[in-house]
């Protein structure tokens, strides 16, 4: 095991997610002989991010209970609230810009993983907002995630929305003698 | 833990992909457990070296395993395999980051190399050479937490030395610190090396060696001049200040503490109950043999020591659970309750990279010291009563809640940002609830009772915790136990604070949620209504002036009419107002007109900004035209968020950027405009506002200082920046001047509303004048702050990190003191 110095003890909070990182798999697969992690490589995207995204947000809440927990971290630039592509409607997503790349970091060290509105949020270090990525990528206009959910999220209206309407179908088939 | 590499780890790091939509899989990524990756390895005797970084880990974690067994087993293994280089490396480096890391564990870790120097000396030699060029960099470079650890390991290290071991190396520390103190009258830094010093001679005498106690002695004579000398700047950090006349209360600076402490346990034959000591089963079964000892290395001191951050004030004890009937944490007579502090303090301030890993630590606190030390973990408050006589009634979980608390309510400001200190106590909640819970029930009822002597900086944070706190938890509380205080009237501290808490719960939450969670009696301070609706446009009811102006006004804005079109309703207004005879007619125009916009915009934060962005120009208009119109505009904000005052803070603050408001304005409207009798003084939002504007300004100067002393300025850049920050510093002081005379005012009992109110009510006057005192304690301390800060960093033009807590001490700092 080849020690490094940037590896602390204790494993640190302020890193990119596994979803992140999957994402990025491919490239790391490839340089996989090199043994070097992302953070290391020249043109890591996240080496400055000052953005987070910010996941499992209840549909309700709004912009200024997000502005209050996260302004603990900093002052933030801008607040990007995520939308269904179809209603316009807030559909449990964020993105937080802050000034600095520390208060980024402290918010991933600090408020990740914490409770808003009584829901534990999610973060995640991002590359930065671009116009369109405010928008679900769901079929039915929200989140991918809250398509297929099986369980019942109050917060995130219900069940996931192609279950739910696969289990109509049942509900009528049944109703019909099938 | 942290040998698992998240990415690397989960078998080829597959594991969590296609996960994100899975919610069984989501919450697998969410709850922070450690140890399920461990569980999923396959089943194989593992290699020497994973075991042996897995053992060294998680050493003294366990209360399960004993402590004897673990030492001999990672001494043993790393004995065997010496002849590994990579394996030995790895464990030198591991074993000396975890001193730096890991406080806690450095007497264990020392203990390794006690056992292991029989059989295998050239490992004791090779970590010595190691720790001693890590304190050797850490001297040079000032970073003096990281030399005190060193020094600690060595000091476990005692019985493994050649002659004096580190005393001559202490000697030479506690000269630098003469020097210090010697050269600069309110010097921070010597008196951290005299608590380092300290420190060492704990764990020196607490070491496998002996015979020492005469160098203890004389070294603790030493230090003694410095440590018990009371320091002029004590007050200024002092937490309570307002207990003062009550109960004769004074700061107690750590140093002070520890210098008797210290005398105690030489009087007693240092018997230093609390420290651990692994090595002892060593001894007993080896008396003699021990191998050879070893030289310490040269350590060159450099020979004027500079700090790399914060060389601070002087660091006041502080404890939550002082004054209770049974004694739940040491008492201040005893050592231990400094050392508990600091191996606490370091553990908090160091791993505010993982939270969860620092609140484990924190949990495991009673693993780490002598055993018995304390009572057992989660023995509630009213058992202590029930333990035998001799059995100790501290609770690690109350020493724990001591030490975030402390660092929560350092003044004047915490290492960290305020948030992470929340976030370490709500992840104790969350470890063990039933232990954690009821002791910070009793810090709240501490805390809330000795408000009114408390700083008011630190009560805005208490409040702001404890707000946080309860988001995360519910808002569940024992409202019912202060509904007494309710009825008070808010000059009362507790009515403040209540009122400042829940204010600040809605704006993490809803009103309705909040209502049910409070008694009955509670619910007239909150908004009247649950609907999450706009506030409405008062402009709607004809019996408003200029209501039609202001309704044609709204629509134009709305509809992105024509400037002259809005200009030509203000004109109207302003006719209206000076027919009226109102001296300044532009007035009600800006109130009609920024009433407006906020309307409009009332929807959510996006919505206001866009609307200011849409209305810049004429807002930017107003401003420029005189302080006059930029405090209306202020005023018109406020007045329409009155029921969420936490909405206009964030407008306020949003103008600020925009620069359509300055900073004088928003102080001279809270702390002149509307200052009357001082009662504004009590409202939290206003506090904070006050302390959020005055944050930009002194940031602003920070941020000009630091570009200035960067390296490679060309002349003429200099001569520019340094221009602007003689602007801006004369702004500062004509800011912090306004904020001073008024509270002057308010603090003397001479502020206009006091005087022709001549209230019957004595009561409420002395606790308005009180509120006046605080306000100018807290602002008087940032003033000095700042000031000597900037000074500092113009003296010595190398560049710096930008810390906002790098602060130093010079002598204005002391003219803060009253």
């Amino acid at each position: 095991m080849q020690a490094r110095q940037e590896r602390n003890t204790v494993e640190r909070l302020d890193r990119p997610s596994a979803y992140y990182l999957g994402k990025n798999k491919k490239r790391r697969q490839d340089d996989r002989d090199g043994a070097q992690s992302p953070q290391q490589e020249p043109e890591d995207p996240l080496a400055n991010a000052t953005t987070l995204y910010v996941g499992n947000l209840s549909f309700y809440t709004t912009e200024e209970q997000i502005h209050e927990l996260f302004a603990k971290c900093g002052e933030i630039k801008r607040l990007v609230m995520g939308l269904d592509r179809f209603s316009k409607t807030p559909c449990g997503f964020c993105f937080v810009e802050y000034y600095t790349h520390q208060d980024a970091l402290d918010c991933m060290k600090y408020i990740g993983g914490t409770k808003l509105d009584e829901r534990i949020i999610r973060t995640d270090l991002d590359p930065g907002f671009q116009e369109g990525r405010q928008y679900g990528r769901g079929k039915s206009g929200g989140q991918v995630r809250d398509e297929y959910r099986d369980e019942f999220d109050a917060g995130r209206g219900g069940y996931g929305k192609a279950y739910a309407a696969q289990m109509e179908r049942a509900e009528e088939d049944y109703g019909r003698g099938k | 833990m942290a040998d698992i590499d998240r990415r690397n780890g989960s078998g080829g790091g597959g594991g969590y992909r296609g996960g994100y939509q899975n919610n069984r899989k989501r919450r697998y990524r969410d709850d922070d457990d450690f140890d399920r990756n461990r569980n999923q390895r396959r089943r194989h005797e593992e290699p020497p070296h994973v075991k042996l970084r897995k053992q060294l880990l998680g050493l003294a974690e366990s209360p399960l395993k004993t402590i004897d067994e673990e030492l001999k087993d990672i001494s043993k293994l790393i004995v065997e395999n010496y002849s590994d280089e990579r394996l030995r490396e790895n464990f030198l480096e591991m074993a000396l980051q975890l001193v730096h890391e890991q406080p806690f564990k450095i007497p264990f870790i020392a203990s390794i190399f006690l056992i292991s120097n029989n059989e295998k000396p050239i490992l004791t030699e090779d970590i010595i050479a190691k720790a001693a060029r890590a304190l050797q960099t850490q001297a040079r470079e000032g970073l003096w937490r990281e030399a005190k650890l060193s020094l600690r390991f060595f000091a476990c290290m005692q019985g493994l030395l050649e002659n004096d071991g580190v005393f001559p190396l202490l000697n030479e520390l506690f000269s630098r610190a003469v020097d210090l103190q010697t050269a600069f009258t309110d010097d921070g830094l010597g008196l951290e090396l005299i608590k380092i010093i300290q420190l060492t001679i704990v764990y020196l005498m607490a070491s496998s060696a002996s015979g020492f106690e005469q160098q203890a002695s004389a070294l603790l004579e030493n230090t003694d001049v410095v440590a018990s000398a009371p320091h002029p700047l004590l007050p200024l950090v002092d937490p309570y200040p307002g207990s003062k006349e009550v109960n004769d209360h004074e700061p107690q600076s750590v140093i002070g503490l520890l210098q008797k402490q210290l005398s105690d346990e030489a009087a007693n034959g240092w018997p230093l109950a609390s420290v651990p000591r692994p090595w002892k089963f060593l001894l007993a079964q080896n008396p003699e043999d021990q191998g050879p000892k070893h030289a310490l290395p040269a350590i060159e001191l450099p020979t004027t020591v500079t700090s790399k951050i914060r060389p601070r004030l002087p660091e006041v004890y502080f404890s939550v659970y002082a004054d209770q009937e049974r004694e739940t944490v040491p008492s201040t007579k005893n050592i231990s309750s400094v050392i508990f502090r600091d191996a606490l303090v370091d553990t908090i301030n160091m791993l505010d990279y993982n939270r969860n890993a620092a609140a484990k630590f924190l949990i495991d606190l009673d693993t780490f010291f002598a055993p018995d030390t304390f009572a057992k973990r989660g023995t509630p408050f009213d058992k202590l009563k029930e333990l035998p006589e001799d059995s100790s009634t501290w609770k690690p979980e109350d020493v724990l809640v001591d030490a975030v608390f402390s660092q929560l309510l350092q003044l004047p400001n915490s290492e960290h940002k305020l948030v992470y200190f929340h976030s370490v106590l709500t992840e104790a909640c969350k470890i063990a609830p039933a232990a954690i819970a009821p002791c910070l029930g009793r810090a709240i009822r501490y805390l809330y009772k000795n408000l009114g002597d408390m700083d008011l900086e630190l009560q805005a944070r208490f409040t702001d915790w404890f707000t946080h706190h309860l988001s995360n938890f519910g808002f569940t509380w024992k409202w019912t136990e202060w509904v007494d205080d309710v009825e008070l009237s808010f000059a009362h501290p507790q009515k403040a604070f209540i009122a400042g808490v829940l204010e600040k719960e809605i704006r993490l939450s809803v009103v309705g949620r909040i209502r049910g969670t409070l008694p009955e009696s509670y619910h007239r301070l909150l908004p009247a209504s649950d609907e999450e609706e706009s506030p409405p446009f008062r402009f709607e009811s004809d019996h408003e002036p200029y209501a039609p102006e202001a309704r044609e006004i709204l629509k134009l804005i709305r509809s992105r009419a024509s400037e002259d079109e809005i200009q030509a309703q203000i004109d109207a207004i302003q006719q209206a107002a000076a027919e009226r005879g109102l001296a300044d007619p532009a007035l009600p125009a800006i109130d009609v007109y920024v009433t407006c916009v906020v309307f409009a915009g009332s929807k959510s934060l996006s919505h206001i900004l866009s609307y200011i962005e849409r209305c810049k120009d004429r807002l930017l208009t107003i401003s420029a035209a005189g302080r006059a119109g930029q405090r209306q505009i202020i005023g018109s904000v406020m007045q329409y968020w009155i029921e969420k005052p936490g909405i206009a803070v964030n407008i306020i603050d949003k103008l600020l950027n925009y620069t359509i408001l300055s900073p004088l304005a928003v102080v001279e409207w809270a702390l002149v405009d509307k200052l009357d009798n001082g009662e504004i003084l009590n409202r939290s939002y206003i506090y904070e506002v006050i302390a959020s504007t005055t944050y930009k300004v002194t940031n602003r100067v920070r941020q000009i200082v630091v570009a200035r002393n960067q390296a490679g300025m060309m002349p003429e850049q200099l001569k520019i920046l340094d221009e602007t920050l003689d602007k801006e510093r004369i702004a500062m002081a004509e800011l912090f001047t306004v904020i001073e005379d008024a509270l002057k005012g308010v603090a003397e009992g001479s502020a206009d509303g006091m005087v022709e109110n001549d209230d019957p009510d004595e009561e409420e006057q002395k606790l308005l004048r009180t509120w006046g005192g605080r306000w100018l304690r807290v602002f008087r301390r940032k003033m000095a702050v700042e000031q000597s800060w900037t000074r500092e960093m113009l003296n010595s033009p190398q560049p710096q990190e930008q810390d906002a807590n790098n602060t130093t001490v010079q002598e204005d700092m002391a003219d803060a003191v009253e």
